[in-house]
């Protein structure tokens, strides 16, 4: 994929949480970069990080090894976003 | 093996996404042999040895054990034939006599063993989201590709950058945590098969 600004990453990690977690359109449109997502989002348990990582890989066209998840890059929308984007530009 | 709309003319027979996938999409999948059977065209799906309502313990399921399943439930039925697979069903049409596939979101062995094993890994277990799998399977699914010959036509979903035919606006709904459906997609997925068929058969 070609280099994405953070602008089209953010949208891309927004679609992810709501299609993977099923959350509404309108919560994901309102996540900022300090809202909290694990531990604060019930539908984000450990089965679901899976659909989130894999499904960021597809649209992203990044590679996630599993030894790079850990809490804080699942903290917040914000941290997120930015491991997505350290990833696309790698 | 459910079956839909006319038993003569063209056929599609659907396999669905692979483990847990399967029960999320299932519905959906359904609904559009629905739509195509209001097409007049006929449409199945299967059930393949140890998924679904299969008494054959998953423990046991093999790749070559669906492949052949698959197969033989395409034998039943009048031509022509259309696989309608949705990712790693893609995986399973390589023996069948078909005059066509149309896959939704392929993807290869290799990543769905990768994803798998991502979700044993986080689910801190065994097991496969709940699913025992044989080390053969996995093994076999490690190395399996969908079979890249005769008539294709691959689609995928807006806002996945991979190859394909054509994009069709939807969810992915084979990630969701809960079964659901995409009516939107559903439609596009429909339509778009019965032209691809009806261009096929012209």
């Amino acid at each position: 994929m070609k280099r994405g600004s953070m602008n089209d990453i953010e949208q891309a990690v927004r679609a992810v949480l709501r299609d993977a977690l099923g959350l509404p359109e309108a919560q994901v449109a309102a996540f900022e970069t300090d809202t909290p997502l694990f531990g604060a989002l019930p539908e984000l348990d450990s089965m679901a990080v899976a659909g989130v990582l894999t499904e960021l890989e597809d649209r992203l066209g990044i590679t996630i090894d599993d030894d790079e998840v850990d809490g804080d890059m699942l903290e917040t929308f914000g941290a997120l976003a930015r491991f997505a984007a350290d990833k696309v530009a790698a | 093996m459910l079956r839909f709309g006319p038993d003569h003319g063209p056929t599609v027979i659907a396999a669905l996404p692979l483990f847990e996938e399967a029960n999320r999409t299932r519905a959906a999948v359904v609904d559009v042999l629905r739509r195509l059977a209001a097409r007049g065209i006929g449409g199945a799906l299967p059930d393949l040895p140890g998924i679904g309502e299969s008494l054959v313990p998953t423990a046991q399921a093999s790749l070559s054990d669906w492949r052949a399943a698959f197969a033989a439930a395409v034998g039943t039925l009048a031509g022509p034939v259309f696989a309608m697979t949705w990712r790693g069903g893609a995986l399973i049409d390589g023996e069948a006599a078909l005059a066509g596939r149309w896959r939704l979101a392929p993807l290869t062995g290799a990543a769905q063993y990768r994803e798998l094993e991502r979700i044993r890994q986080l689910g801190g277990g065994t097991d496969y989201a709940g699913n025992r799998l044989s080390p053969a399977l996995l093994d076999e699914l490690d190395a399996a590709e969908p079979l890249d010959a005769g008539a294709l036509r691959v689609a995928r979903l807006d806002g996945d950058p991979r190859d394909a035919a054509i994009r069709l606006p939807g969810r992915p709904l084979w990630r969701a945590s809960e079964p659901g459906v995409d009516p939107a997609l559903q439609e596009a997925v429909a339509e778009d098969l019965a032209s691809w068929i009806a261009k096929c058969a012209g």
